[in-house]
C-alpha cells in the first residue's frame, strides 16, 4: 500500500516532467529551427499580466509558428494520447480482457464511418461549421457503443463474452458499411482513408477548446473509480459480495471510456496501438494497480503520442506519415521487448 | 438474522430452488449439505443477492434483501466462494483492504483505522509474512486465506461459505474451518456454509440443512442428519456411520 502510493509521488512528476520536455522538443521541430528556450519565451509573453519579456525579441510569423500552428498540434497529441490510453486501461480492466483496445465496443468504425459520411456528401451543419466532421463522428461512435451495449444486454445483465463478441458483430457491420462508402467514393477516397489512419495536420485552438475539457473532466472523473477498477479484477462476483454495484459500475466506467475514445477519434482519426501498448507497458513497468497504472497511463499515453507525431512529421518532412503507422511502427517492437522481458503473467 | 420463506428460482420453466424456507438464528453456524445439483450454490447466491428469486421472500435483519443495496448488503454480509480471489497482480495487503470497500464513501480514501485494521488481520490469519507479496504468486490456498482475511476486514454480520475448502488440503481445511469458528465464537457471526465433506460439516456446524433436488429435505442437528436412512436416500450411497472418538459426533466412512 504504502510503497505502491511513494511509487507515484515519485513516477507521476517524472512523467509530467519527461511530458513538458517532449512538448516543448515537439515544438522546436520542423523545417524553421526555433530554440526551446524561445518557445517558452513565447509561451510566456501569451500569459496575461506576465510581462517578462516585454520588447519582442521574435518576428511575427516565428510567433505564428510556435503559437498558432505547432503549439495548438503537439497540445492536442498529447491530449488525444492521454484519453486513448486512458480508455485502453479503463477498456481493459472493465472487460478484463488484455487484448482490449479502445476500438474493442466499436467506437472507431462507427466515428470512422460517420466521418466517412461527412467527407462523401460533404455535409455542413451549419450552426456546427467546421466541427461537423468530428460532432458527427463521435455521433456515430456513441450510436455505435450504446448498440454493441444493448445487443449484449441479457435479462438486465451484460455478461463480458457477449459484450466482447457483440463489439465485433458491430464492427464488422460498420466496417462493411464504410468500405461501401468508400467503394462509392471516388476524389474523397485518399482523404477518408488518412483519416482514418490517424493525423494531428491541420489542427488549430479550437479542437483543443473543444476537447481538452471534456478528457480533463473525464480523467477527473474515473479516478473515482479507481478502487471499483481494482476490484473488478479480483473477479466479478468478488467485487459483488465486496460492495460493488458490477453492472452499474461496469456501465458508467464504458460510457466514460467511450466518450473520451469518441471525443479523441473524432478530432484525430482512429490512432491505433496507443490505447492497447501504453496501458500494458505502464503494467508491465509497474504492476496492475490501478492507483498506479491509470494516472501513469494518462501521461504515458500523452508522452508516447506526442513522440510519435513528432516522428510522424519530421522523419519524411516535408511528408507527413500517418500518425497511426508510427504507433504501430514505434510501439510494437517495444511492447514485444517488454513482453519478453517480463518475468511472469501482469495481467 | 436470516429468515427464507417459500423461496424458489426457476431457470427456463426448471425449479433449481423450490420452495425452500429456513431461518438462522444470530450467532449459529448452519451446514447447508446435499449432492450435486441440489441448489445449494443457487440459495447463496439468491441470499447474496446475485440472484433474484422468482417467488418468496428473504429477509436478512428482517429486511427484504431485494431492499439492500450492493453495499449496504455488503456491510452486513461476506462471502467466500471455491474459486475466491482471481490471481490478480496486487499485493496481498492491497486485496485484504478491499475489504474495507463498504465502509467507505464514495470520495472517501481509506484510512490509518482501517491500515490498523488489515494488519490486525493479516496477524490473525497467519498471513502477515505475505503481506507484500503478489496475489497471483500464492498458492490456491494461501489466495484462500486471503479472501477470508478480506472478509474479516469487511466485519460482517453473517458470513456466507460456498465449498471453501474444496481445493485445500486437509491441514489447510482444518485452519480456514478453524479461523471460521474463532470468529463466530469471538464476535457473534453468523455462518451459513455449504460443504461437501460431511464429517467437516458434522464437526463445524451447529445445525445442518440437507437438500435435494431444490427443495429441504430436513433440518436438525449432525446427530439427525447423519443418519443412515437418511443419507442413502440422498446420497445414493450406503456409508458407514460411526462416532468420532473424541467428540462423538457421527462420522461417516464411505
Ligand atoms: N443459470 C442456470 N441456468 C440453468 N440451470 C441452472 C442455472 N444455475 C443453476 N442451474 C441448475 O440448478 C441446479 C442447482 O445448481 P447449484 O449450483 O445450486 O447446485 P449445487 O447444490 O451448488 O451443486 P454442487 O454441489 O455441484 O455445487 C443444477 O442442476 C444446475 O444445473
Ligand atoms: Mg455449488
Amino acid at each position: 500500500m504504502k510503497n505502491r502510493q511513494s511509487k507515484l509521488w515519485i513516477w507521476f512528476p517524472i512523467f509530467s516532467l519527461i511530458l513538458l520536455m517532449s512538448m516543448s522538443l515537439s515544438v522546436t521541430l520542423g523545417a524553421a529551427n526555433i530554440s526551446w528556450q524561445l518557445v517558452w519565451q513565447i509561451i510566456f509573453s501569451k500569459i496575461p499580466g506576465l510581462n517578462l519579456f516585454n520588447q519582442a525579441s521574435w518576428s511575427a510569423s516565428t510567433e505564428t509558428i510556435v503559437w498558432d500552428i505547432r503549439l495548438p498540434r503537439v497540445l492536442l497529441g498529447a491530449v488525444v494520447g492521454a484519453a486513448l490510453a486512458l480508455a485502453g486501461a479503463i477498456y481493459q480492466g472493465v472487460l478484463r480482457n488484455p487484448l482490449a483496445d479502445p476500438f474493442i465496443l466499436g467506437v472507431s468504425s462507427g466515428a470512422s464511418f460517420g466521418a466517412a459520411l461527412v467527407f462523401v456528401f460533404g455535409w455542413q451543419v451549419f450552426w456546427l461549421g467546421q466541427f461537423t466532421l468530428p460532432a458527427v463522428a463521435f455521433l456515430f461512435g456513441f450510436l455505435s457503443l450504446l448498440i454493441v451495449y444493448f445487443l449484449s444486454r441479457v435479462n438486465n445483465k451484460v455478461r463480458l463474452e457477449t459484450i466482447i463478441l457483440a463489439g465485433v458483430v458491430v464492427q464488422s457491420f460498420v466496417g462493411a458499411c464504410l468500405s461501401l462508402v468508400l467503394a462509392l467514393s471516388n476524389e474523397q477516397l485518399q482523404t477518408i482513408v488518412f483519416w482514418m489512419m490517424g493525423s494531428l495536420a491541420l489542427t488549430d485552438w479550437s479542437y483543443n477548446q473543444i476537447i481538452f475539457p471534456i478528457i480533463l473532466s473525464i480523467s477527473v472523473i474515473s479516478t473515482f473509480f479507481i478502487k471499483e477498477l481494482n476490484m473488478l479484477g479480483l473477479g466479478e462476483e468478488a467485487a459483488h459480495h465486496s460492495g460493488v454495484s458490477v453492472q452499474r459500475t461496469r456501465f458508467i466506467l464504458l460510457i466514460l471510456a467511450s466518450i473520451i475514445t469518441g471525443a479523441a477519434v473524432s478530432v484525430s482519426g482512429a490512432i491505433g496501438f496507443v490505447g492497447l501498448v501504453v496501458p500494458h507497458i505502464i503494467r508491465l513497468m509497474f504492476g496492475a494497480d490501478y492507483r498506479v497504472v491509470l494516472p501513469l497511463s494518462i501521461i504515458g499515453g500523452a508522452i508516447f503520442l506526442v513522440g510519435a507525431d513528432a516522428f510522424a512529421r519530421t522523419i519524411l518532412a516535408p511528408r507527413e506519415i500517418p500518425l497511426g503507422v508510427v504507433t504501430a511502427f514505434l510501439g510494437a517492437p517495444f511492447f514485444g521487448y517488454l513482453l519478453r522481458r517480463a518475468k511472469r503473467g501482469y495481467f | 438474522m436470516l429468515d427464507l420463506q417459500n423461496v424458489s428460482k426457476t431457470v427456463d420453466e426448471k425449479p433449481i430452488v423450490n420452495q425452500v424456507s429456513f431461518s438462522v438464528q444470530k450467532g449459529k453456524s448452519i451446514g447447508l449439505i446435499g449432492p450435486n445439483g441440489a441448489g445449494k450454490s443457487t440459495i447463496v447466491k439468491l441470499i447474496s443477492g446475485l440472484e433474484k428469486p422468482t417467488n418468496g421472500l428473504i429477509q436478512l435483519m428482517g429486511k427484504d434483501v431485494q431492499q439492500w443495496s450492493v453495499k449496504k448488503l455488503a456491510q452486513h454480509t461476506a462471502v467466500l466462494t471455491q474459486e475466491g480471489l482471481s490471481p490478480y497482480p496486487i499485493t496481498v495487503f492491497d486485496a485484504v483492504l478491499m475489504g474495507r470497500y463498504p465502509h467507505l464513501g464514495f470520495f472517501q480514501r481509506e484510512g490509518k483505522k482501517d491500515f490498523d485494521l488489515v494488519e490486525h488481520v493479516l496477524e490473525t490469519t497467519g498471513l502477515t509474512a505475505f503481506k507484500d507479496q503478489m496475489l497471483d504468486t500464492l498458492s490456491g490456498g494461501e489466495r484462500q486465506r486471503v479472501a477470508i482475511a478480506k472478509a474479516m476486514v469487511q466485519q460482517p454480520q453473517m458470513l456466507l461459505l460456498d465449498e471453501p475448502t474444496t481445493f485445500l488440503d486437509i491441514g489447510h481445511q482444518k485452519n480456514i474451518l478453524n479461523l471460521v469458528k474463532d470468529w463466530q465464537r469471538r464476535d457473534g457471526l453468523t455462518v451459513l456454509m455449504v460443504l461437501h465433506d460431511l464429517n467437516l460439516a458434522a464437526q463445524f456446524c451447529d445445525e445442518l440443512i440437507l437438500m435435494n433436488k431444490g427443495k429441504v429435505v430436513d433440518i436438525g442437528s449432525s446427530e439427525q442428519i447423519i443418519a443412515k436412512e437418511t443419507l442413502e436416500q440422498v446420497y445414493h450411497a450406503n456409508p458407514e456411520i460411526i462416532r468420532h472418538p473424541k467428540s462423538n459426533i457421527p462420522q461417516i466412512l464411505l
